[in-house]
């Protein structure tokens, strides 16, 4: 029978489309002529060879369809001939979904092979654009637009959090460069550069914010961190809404504006770097008055011009780069991150293929944040797994925040013996501290000693347990452990720990629910809590909960410096707060 | 800051994050399960505790156009206002949002607040259109101030960006 009635949703999805489109657009939704040469591109299909909706030419079937129907002649007199069809129910909206967010990760690589000039990821980024502006996304997709259109950043940051760890990281650089002054200027008007970061620096990884910081300060630069628009990632290029890439990017370039920046670099994030350079100044319809570079290239400048000196003999283990889709595909960003590796590693070992061929990390598009294709994103890995390991390096280097958890996963889903770090990690480790900053006043010596602390440490794995335990008591710690969340509780509550690590993955009771029942009882609420997980797109499970975040996380493996360093520096925060903390839980 | 007086009362648009003031009440544009969520619904859970949503699953659920209130934890707020508006461009978008305002006034009214903050309702993730909704609060906010009985002496409405500004500015002007 034939169906006539249009679900209002569909409906509303067919009038958007035709304001969406524009010449890029119905070039490639038109033309298409199936020739196959995509095909094999993709690294769904490459791990679904029997399943054809993973073709390229098949999804943008789905796409394409709507537009031969509603807007080409051919599909509004022939419809039967072109293939053209419409959506008529909240049903048949669904199923698009499925495709334009579940089996594409708009990595671009298929419309690099495409003699045609197809750009299918663009054709599937609207489409998604359409599905959001009726509400129909996955739920992860959702949660991370809300937070960043409310709350100005893709993790729900709120500006006390931000500020406080930015004071951490100065503390901590403080420390290692032996200054007692700020190091990490907040709002400083008229200064060069605005550093502008991804808010997983600050929720998982801020060691990568006082690794820049120390960059720019060993560089001399006059250069600040703005307390507002330092988010220069972009969830509005992943869910398709031009209006939220529009804002988002317009905060970035109104408060380098304000502080009057000459530039505004852009910490190691693939989409956050093509949204905020490339395509924010079309999303937000607005000229830039400042300039804007990727920190890679702001530091292989600090090199070649001498401000900083780098000793590459400190990273010799054997890496390899991968290309964020983004970077390299997108804006050409792929030789100068080569150039600043050669600078500052001894053993760079090619990946196959790369640069602009490079394949996907599988978390690119938002995947990280859409855990129902989690199996489909592992299973599509498979290739991006073998051409790591053929390149026999232990240490992957990658310029993107997305791809350093996809990467992360993967390595952890086929078993590879590799890390995952950034380029900013290696710098920082291989510059060399000039004779005036050792000369200058030193503070007390740090001592990164836990005597006198009880450490609980609750992890299902007894190989893990006891490698934390042994590293905590090698430093003075006292340990107990739980092998699951019940017995950590009871523990808990009995033993009255000053602190906590916490695996999220365990049977019975996952650390989610761990977490919450110790945030909610009086006797509990206050001991620091850290996660130790090796599932970062588990961390939904507790930082979506509403109570007081933890007071650390970090990803296994984690190696003994840096457990030890974020034991104590969480310790050292609690003893002022944790009266507070109980109260307010 | 733009602000303008009505019948003796003050209404005044400023940027900034809702969540953040000091009222006696700011309204949170909620879903009909009540459930805060992400975006202010973060701001929420993580600065007030975990009170708020245990409060509001014994009010849940609501209807596209009603408004229930409940404390606001360890917030600088006294209460919030939820307030279940139209979503995604769903049908009878403007009526919906007109009548969600009107039961919001009317509930602060009723709980005698007199400070009330607003973000611009349903704008942004949402997907109500910035022009729509700056009409239609600032003349729900108006003919209420103007018309009906209302406990009210100071309306904020509290805009996250630049985008919203200059429509809102427009709306108050005209009022």
């Amino acid at each position: 029978m034939q169906v006539t009635e249009r679900s209002h949703k569909a409906q509303k999805v067919i009038d958007r489309l035709q304001k969406k489109l524009n010449r890029q657009m119905v070039l490639s939704l038109a033309g298409c002529v199936h020739c196959g040469m995509c095909t094999d591109s993709c690294h769904y299909v490459l791990a679904n060879p029997d399943d054809p909706t993973y073709a390229p030419a098949y999804k943008a079937d789905q796409i394409r369809k709507l537009f031969k129907r509603h807007v080409d002649w051919t599909g509004r007199v022939f419809p039967w001939w072109v293939k053209a069809k419409s959506v008529y129910s909240d049903e048949d909206l669904e199923e698009l979904k499925d495709i334009v967010f579940g089996k594409c990760t708009n990595c671009r690589r298929c419309t690099l092979n495409c003699p045609m000039g197809v750009d299918f990821a663009t054709a599937n980024r609207m489409a998604r654009g359409l599905l959001v502006s009726v509400g129909v996304m996955p739920e992860g997709v959702a949660v991370v637009s809300k937070d960043q259109w409310e709350i100005g950043n893709q993790m729900g940051v709120l500006k006390e959090e931000y500020l406080e760890t930015l004071e951490w990281m100065d503390d901590e650089l403080q420390d290692e460069l032996g200054v007692r002054h700020s190091l990490i200027p907040v709002d400083k008007k008229g200064a060069e550069i605005m550093y502008t970061i991804n808010p997983r620096e600050i929720k998982y990884d801020p060691r990568t914010i006082a690794d820049a910081a120390k960059v720019f300060t060993l560089a001399g630069v006059d250069w600040t961190m703005p307390s507002e628009g330092w988010d220069m990632t972009n969830f509005g290029l992943f869910s398709g809404d031009d209006d939220l890439g529009g804002t988002v990017a317009k905060r970035v370039y109104e408060k380098a504006a304000e502080l009057g920046v000459k530039r505004v670099v852009i910490s190691e994030c693939g989409h956050g770097y093509r949204s905020t350079r490339c395509e924010g100044p079309n999303w937000g319809g607005v000229n830039i008055g400042f300039e804007m570079e990727s920190a890679v290239i702001t530091m292989l400048r600090y090199i070649k011009e001498g401000k900083i000196k780098v000793d590459r003999d400190r990273n010799s283990v054997p890496v390899t780069f991968h290309d964020s889709c983004n970077n390299a595909r997108s804006c050409g960003l792929y030789e100068e991150p080569r150039e600043l590796i050669h600078l500052v590693c001894t053993d760079f070992r090619e990946m196959y293929p790369n640069r602009a061929e490079n394949y996907c990390c599988t978390g690119g598009g938002g995947a990280m944040s859409m855990s129902e294709y989690t199996p489909r994103r592992l299973k599509s890995a498979r290739i991006k797994a073998d051409q790591l390991r053929a390149t026999g390096a232990k240490i992957v280097i990658t310029s993107c925040h997305n791809c350093v958890d996809g990467l992360s996963d993967l390595i952890k889903h086929y078993n590879l013996d590799m890390e995952v770090t950034q380029l900013v990690n290696l710098v920082a480790n291989a510059v060399v501290i000039p004779e005036k900053i050792e000369v200058m006043e030193k503070p007390a010596a740090v001592v990164h000693t836990l005597k006198g602390f009880r450490i609980l440490v609750i992890d299902d794995e007894p190989e893990t347990r006891t490698y934390l335990s042994t590293v905590l008591e090698d430093n003075a710690a006292d340990t107990i452990q739980a092998t699951d969340g019940l017995e950590g509780i009871e523990i808990a509550r009995k033993e009255q720990p000053d602190l906590i690590t916490l695996d999220i993955s365990m049977p019975q009771m996952d650390g989610g629910e761990v977490f919450a029942r110790l945030r909610e009882d009086p006797a509990t609420r206050g001991i620091p809590v850290c996660i130790v997980t090796g599932k970062p797109e588990l961390r939904k499970l507790i930082y979506d909960k509403p109570y007081r975040p933890p007071e650390g996380y970090l990803d296994k493996p984690v190696e003994e410096e840096t457990l030890v360093r974020n034991m104590r520096k969480i310790l050292e925060l609690a003893s002022g707060a944790s009266k507070e903390a109980a109260e307010t839980l | 800051m733009t602000e303008k007086k009505i019948n003796g009362k003050t209404i005044r648009v400023m940027k900034g994050n809702v969540t953040d003031l000091e009222v006696d009440a700011f309204v949170y544009y909620a879903t009909e399960d009540l459930k805060l969520g992400s975006g202010y619904g973060t701001a929420i859970s993580v600065r007030g505790g975990p009170s708020i949503q245990e409060e509001l699953e014994k009010l849940a659920p609501l209807n596209v156009g009603e408004a229930v209130v409940s404390g606001a934890g360890e917030m600088k707020a006294g209460h919030i206002i939820h307030s279940v508006g139209p979503k995604f461009q769903e049908p009878d978008e403007e009526m919906k949002l007109r009548k969600t305002m009107i039961s919001t006034l009317n509930l602060a009214t009723e709980k005698d607040f007199k400070r009330l903050a607003f973000p611009p309702m349903g704008t942004g993730f949402y997907g109500v259109p910035v022009e729509v909704c700056a009409r239609v609060m600032i003349e729900t906010i108006r003919e209420q101030l103007t018309d009906g009985p209302s406990s009210v002496e100071e309306i904020i409405i509290c805009v996250p960006d630049n985008r919203e500004l200059a429509p809102f500015a427009k709306a108050l002007e005209a009022a």
